[in-house]
């Protein structure tokens, strides 16, 4: 099957858009995460036309595509579950004009976040979505896992930035979602798209909402000696009527790490590192740091420092945004966690995630985006010595279940991928299941795309009530 | 087949990725193709599934010889994975597994010609008449870039080695300065500069007799034994200087990490400076003198081996600076040029589109002075700034400074 | 066992003006108390007397095509407020609370759900059937970006739960913001967690000129709104904030929200364009015609006696070519006949009719209200 497939490819694309050797295949078997599996041939897309192309000859062939962008997933969203067809789309880089007026600009799934903001630069505008990867995660694995980062707290995640997308159907035909203009009328297929990871078409094409760069801001670095402390503060700020761009938190262990590996001046002895930053009108920012500075005292801050200049704030976060990498040396292997509980339980899940952390005996350093209840423990160990990955991944499960357990979800941001696909019916019964596979079934009825991810298996279970009279229109 | 050598990449070497992918838009052959087997992580993948049982093959190699080997990946590393020394590796084993007339070329010429100065200067002198006469235009495009870039032979003083230049000053000991293969042979401009900065700056300068290339060219194709010789010959020449200093980026970098290539190099390797590094001390030091601004602007080229390796930037820019000019940059980050040693003929087209971007990067400063502390970057930018036809002359940072005082000595001018 | 009571009065969710005329004759209809009631309900109808429309607070029944019923299900006994959770910022209520009530609980503790601010008898669940945001969108975006969690009660009687009740979520697909204006097709929405935001410390109304004009000076304000009374920005934020963009845009703040009303007429309907595009459909309106325009959203809402069909194709071919829509929100019977309440179908409608006839089997639920009359 794959054979021909891959003549048709290389006789429609040409040679340079495809590899199918046993090498290319290792290397492309895998992402950011844990989860490895191969692809059976792997194609580089141009333009539109060319996922048009890839998506009708695959499907001739029966053979399912697993898009992927510069795979630096956590879920496995981007591994093949068979001997797939991976779709990398990293050529289709693109960005348009940036619409001035209108503060939106198309661009291809291939262009990396960060390219995005740098090239708006000039114009005073950014693209708000942020995530920690953003110099390398890709524009179309945003819209697949709806990412946020440390900033979405005040401006939300990708899904609202997102205006219209292009996208590819498991048929190969060309659909355009949303519009320029506010509420498109219709069913959201737009919103519905983002974070459906790759299983209902390919995004070939996306406009996305420019914002203004705000003309002022103030970080706000805060140390509590208990962790309470910060939760308490974090809770303070959003009643006393304020949503700062951002509220970031690190606990101790993660403090001790990143200041070892960034030298970004947090104080290593506290039990909570908390950054505040606020943005907007130059009269505004004042004041709220103030506000946030007032909090922070009345919840016994060892620590309250306004950053005084742009290259503070830029050391600032550049501490944070390392948390991830301060952990890359302390062991062979990491697990970034992504769950999400209401944000006054925060506190409580912090201490289960140490009790757990200690059950299994696996380091955990926590990171939090703390306005959102956004918590990502990550789990440093070396998965080659014996009974370590049983270990991960017992702690891994308690983890999600804590989470839920609380009144939380299973990922804020990382996506469901195969990682957590068989924890759904944690959140979900099964006719909430059910409705996932529809949605499923809706759209990519033959399973064509990025077949096991999301949906378990077995979902679509339910048809009860009675057979549709007979004459109805379906 | 897995490795056979014992310099193949080390299992923690390669353990240490954490494959978070952050390296992927830093690695210039990945920003051209978008491919993760043209990425630092895709490459380390592929050295694992070698290490894990996979042989090595012509995919593997290919895979392998796309790397430029400018290690802007180490940078952005988190995990601090040691990728140079990881692809070095790699490509011993390449070496030492595969065989052909190419490869005892490429072997030829960078781990044997390389070390004898009769051959270089031959060769140099060769590549003078293919120039003067216009013969280069019958050698090949990749050769004919090379040999357009080339800086003329016409009055450049003869090798430095053997010779000594007394300390002027209050004196802060002896420096030897590595003659170097093409250094020695086409680029006695810039020693001359160096010696007599070194000498204005208190050093004492020699350049022994018994030293040889340092081997960074014949390390990056994969000849691990011929290395390890040429490390030992040069740590054996010299022994008891207090400082070498290196004038060209990539052999400065290679020479800094001798203690991968021979038992005790770590002692030499802390003796190492580039030549960037001394001079720019002085001057803060104020050993040498800060120069009145001339107005005129030169733009400042990394090369990958003294941004990445060595983690030197401010340094030229501060002699620069020094020199009265005016620093303009071409590249805030400090992207490739694609001369990396013998890439830019062994891997053509990848090359020249990066020498081509490069060149346009410049002209778009306007600049009609460029500073570069590397050779091999030198004779890529003049070759395709002449393709671009913008008119530039490309010198070493130190050359332009010594140049400079000159000028002011000779006026009277020193602030 | 649920009685069956004859329509009271009150408009309906999604229904012509047409035919809730006819139908406030005397269809068949009931107020389920809870989600399952409404399930057992809807799934039980006698065959060939099970076509369901639904009912919120009745302020927007004249959208979309006219539907034709067996019967009505209100949902003004679903009017609880299940959970709120001030220092969550979240507030789970079922779909018959009053707008205006939930508004004036959360604002006793200074929180906002962003609804529409002039609601009227307006529901939460007609709010977000219909995909009516507040006019603050400008600064917080539509009402979509607010629904965290969903409940669909489908006309086969399954009780479908998507989303989280947690601010940040990608745990499965968003059937949520799906079900956000789908007007009930993808099943009643009977519950939803909403995420909330606090009110600012100040707030002002700065009388403008020139509403664009104010937004190039103004950072991200909460609305630049447009009547043929005049233009006003509206300001939230700390004390300091509201009186430096006050002072910044050169006019006298009025303290507080000064919300305008909404037009009306016995015609209404909403232009939608790239905002840079509203001032051009702006100009062509006929004097006669009252509007609400909000710049920096690109729409704008217009309401008028009498129209006449030919002006409104061309305001939609215009707004249909920049990518917009013209969509109807009230009309009387003659207007419904001749003019199409939603104008060209969306590329995607294909994929829509999938969705719906997959979470609607049968199409029983205001069928064939949407585009493309599915």
């Amino acid at each position: 099957m794959i054979p021909s497939l891959e003549l048709e490819f290389r006789d429609r694309l040409g040679d340079e858009q495809v590899a199918s050797d046993p090498l290319d295949l290792y290397v492309f078997g895998k992402d950011a995460g844990l989860v490895r599996g191969e692809p059976g041939l792997v194609v580089f897309p141009r333009d539109t036309a060319d996922v048009a192309t890839i998506m009708r000859l695959a499907g001739r062939h029966g053979v399912p595509v697993v898009p992927r962008g510069s795979g630096t997933g956590l879920a496995g969203g981007a591994v093949t579950t068979g001997p797939h067809v991976l779709l990398v789309t990293t050529r289709m880089n693109r960005i348009g004009g940036v619409d001035v007026e209108n503060l939106c600009v198309w661009v291809q799934p291939g262009v990396i976040n960060l390219d995005l903001s740098i090239h708006t630069t000039p114009f005073g505008l950014h693209y708000a979505p942020d995530p920690s990867s953003q110099s390398v995660c890709t524009i179309g694995g945003n819209v697949a896992n709806n990412s946020g980062g440390p900033h979405c707290l005040a401006e939300g995640t990708t899904v609202n930035h997102v205006l219209a997308m292009e996208m590819v159907t498991p048929d190969g035909d060309i659909v355009t979602v949303g519009g320029p203009a506010p509420d498109p009328i219709g069913l959201d297929i737009r919103g519905l798209m983002v974070g459906s990871e790759g299983t209902l078409g390919i995004v070939t094409d996306v406009l996305v909402n420019l914002l203004p760069n705000p003309p002022a801001s103030r970080t706000i670095l805060l140390a509590f000696s208990e962790v309470q402390h910060a939760a308490a503060t974090v809770s303070g700020i959003i009643a006393n009527g304020l949503i700062p761009a951002a509220l970031e938190m690190m606990d101790q262990p993660m403090t001790v790490a990143v200041e070892r590996f960034a030298n970004a001046g947090f104080p290593t002895e506290a039990a909570a590192v908390l950054i505040a930053e606020v943005t907007g009108h130059p009269s505004a920012v004042d004041a709220e740091a103030e506000l946030v500075r007032r909090l922070a005292t009345s919840h016994q801050a060892t620590l309250i420092r306004i950053a005084s200049d742009e290259a503070e704030r830029k050391r600032i976060w550049l501490g944070r945004k390392s948390a991830f990498g301060a952990i890359a040396q302390m062991n062979p292997d990491y697990y970034l966690h992504d769950t999400v509980v209401p944000r006054t339980r925060l506190v409580e899940a912090i201490e289960q995630t140490y009790s757990i952390s200690k059950r299994h005996d696996i380091p955990m350093l926590n990171v939090f985006h703390a306005g959102d209840g956004n918590l990502h423990p990550l789990m440093s160990f070396d998965g080659s010595l014996p009974g370590v990955m049983e270990r991960v991944d017992a702690a891994g499960k308690d983890l999600i279940e804590m989470c839920v357990a609380i009144g939380g979800s299973l990922s804020g941001e990382h996506g469901i991928g195969m990682e957590k696909r068989d924890y759904m019916h944690l959140v979900f019964d099964e006719m909430d299941l059910d409705a996932q596979a529809r949605i499923r079934e809706a759209l990519d009825p033959g399973g064509r795309l990025n077949p096991g991810k999301i949906v378990p298996q077995g979902s679509r279970c339910f048809d009860f009530g009675r057979p549709p009279p007979v004459g109805t229109w379906v | 087949m897995s490795w056979v050598t014992r310099h193949a990449p080390r299992a923690d070497e390669l353990s240490s990725c954490i494959q978070c992918g952050l390296c992927l838009p830093s690695c210039p052959t990945f920003r051209l193709t978008g491919l993760e087997t043209a990425s630092p992580r895709g490459r380390l993948t592929a050295m694992s599934a070698v290490a894990a049982g996979r042989p090595v093959d012509s995919r593997f190699e290919e895979i392998m010889g796309a790397c430029l080997q400018c290690r802007a990946c180490e940078v952005v590393c988190p995990s601090f994975v040691p990728f140079g020394r990881a692809m070095e590796g790699a490509r011993a084993e390449i070496a030492a597994q595969t065989s052909g007339f190419t490869r005892r070329l490429r072997r030829l010429v960078t781990a044997r010609l390389l070390r004898s100065r009769t051959a270089v200067r031959l060769g140099a002198v060769a590549a003078s008449i293919a120039q003067s006469s216009r013969l280069d235009r019958l050698a090949p495009r990749r050769i004919r870039g090379s040999l357009a870039g080339m800086r003329s032979l016409k009055g450049r003083p003869p090798s430095i080695v053997g010779r000594t230049r007394a300390a002027r000053g209050e004196r802060r000991g002896v420096a030897a300065l590595l003659a170097g293969c093409v250094m020695d042979a086409w680029f006695g401009d810039v020693h001359t500069a160096t010696v007599e900065l070194l000498a204005a700056a208190g050093w004492e300068v020699v350049s022994p007799r018994g030293q040889t290339c340092c081997g960074a060219l014949a390390a990056h194709d994969g000849w691990a034994d011929d290395t390890r010789k040429m490390a030992s010959v040069n740590m054996a020449a010299f022994r008891g200087v207090d400082l070498v200093v290196v004038n060209s980026a990539g052999c400065g970098a290679h020479m800094k990490e001798y203690d991968h290539w021979a038992d005790g190099g770590e002692e030499l390797a802390t003796r190492v400076a580039d030549a960037n590094d001394v001079v720019a001390e002085a001057i803060v030091d104020g050993r040498l003198p800060r120069l009145s601004a001339s107005g005129d602007r030169v733009a400042v080229q990394d090369p990958c081996h003294l941004r990445h390796v060595q983690r030197i930037t401010d340094q030229p820019r501060e002699i620069l600076a020094a020199a009265g000019l005016t620093v303009v940059e071409v590249d805030p980050n400090g992207g490739c040029c694609g001369a990396a040693g013998i890439y830019s003929l062994l891997e053509p087209d990848m090359s020249s589109r990066l020498g081509s971007s490069k060149a346009e990067q410049v002209q778009a400063t306007g600049a009609t002075l460029v500073a570069s502390a590397n050779p091999g970057c030198e004779i890529q930018l003049r070759s395709y700034l002449s393709e671009l036809g913008h008119e530039a002359r490309v010198a070493h940072p130190v050359e332009l400074y010594w140049e400079a005082l000159q000028r002011s000595e000779r006026r009277g001018a020193v602030r | 066992m649920l009685r069956l009571r004859p329509s009271a009065a009150g408009g309906d969710l999604g229904v012509s003006l047409a035919t809730s005329a006819r139908e406030g004759s005397g269809l068949p209809a009931a107020a389920p108390e809870t989600m399952e009631e409404a399930a057992g309900l809807m799934a039980n109808l006698p065959a060939g007397g099970d076509r369901i429309r639904i009912r919120g607070g009745g302020s927007h029944r004249g959208i979309g095509y006219p539907v034709t019923s067996d019967v009505v299900i209100s949902t003004s006994r679903l009017d609880r407020v299940v959970a709120w959770e001030p220092d969550d910022l979240t507030v789970v209520v079922e779909a018959g609370v009053l707008v205006a009530e939930l508004e004036q609980m959360l604002a006793s503790k200074g929180q906002t759900a962003l609804l529409p601010e002039q609601p009227g008898t307006g529901t939460v669940g007609g709010a977000i059937a219909t995909a009516t945001s507040g006019w603050r969108r400008h600064r917080y975006g539509p009402i979509r970006d607010r629904v965290l969690e969903l409940t669909l009660v489908s006309s086969d009687g399954r009780i479908v739960t998507a989303g989280g009740r947690v601010v940040k979520n990608v745990t499965g697909y968003d059937i949520p913001r799906l079900a956000t204006g789908s007007l009930g097709a993808m099943g009643l929405i009977a519950r939803v967690c909403l995420k909330l935001w606090p009110v600012p410390q100040a707030s002002a109304t700065v009388p403008v000129e020139s509403p664009e004009e104010a937004l190039e000076v103004a950072y991200r304000p909460l609305a630049a709104l447009e009547t043929r009374e005049g233009a006003a920005v509206f300001l939230g934020g700390t004390r300091e904030e509201v009186a430096g963009q006050a002072a910044a845009l050169g006019a006298e703040p009025v303290p507080g929200l000064n919300w305008p009303s909404h037009p009306s007429g016995a015609v209404r309907f909403s232009v939608r364009t790239p905002p840079s595009s509203l001032r051009g459909i702006v100009d062509r309106l006929d004097p006669a015609w009252t509007y609400l325009a909000q710049f920096g959203v690109g729409e704008v809402t217009v309401a008028a006696d009498e129209v006449g069909l030919g002006e409104l194709d061309e305001l939609r071919r215009r707004a249909e070519s920049l990518g917009g829509a013209l969509v109807m929100l009230d009309a009387p019977a003659a207007v419904v006949g001749a003019f199409d309440p939603w104008g060209t179908p969306p590329p995607s409608i294909e994929i829509q009719r999938r969705v719906v006839n997959l979470f609607d089997p049968g199409r029983r639920i205001n069928r064939g209200i949407l585009p493309g009359r599915i």
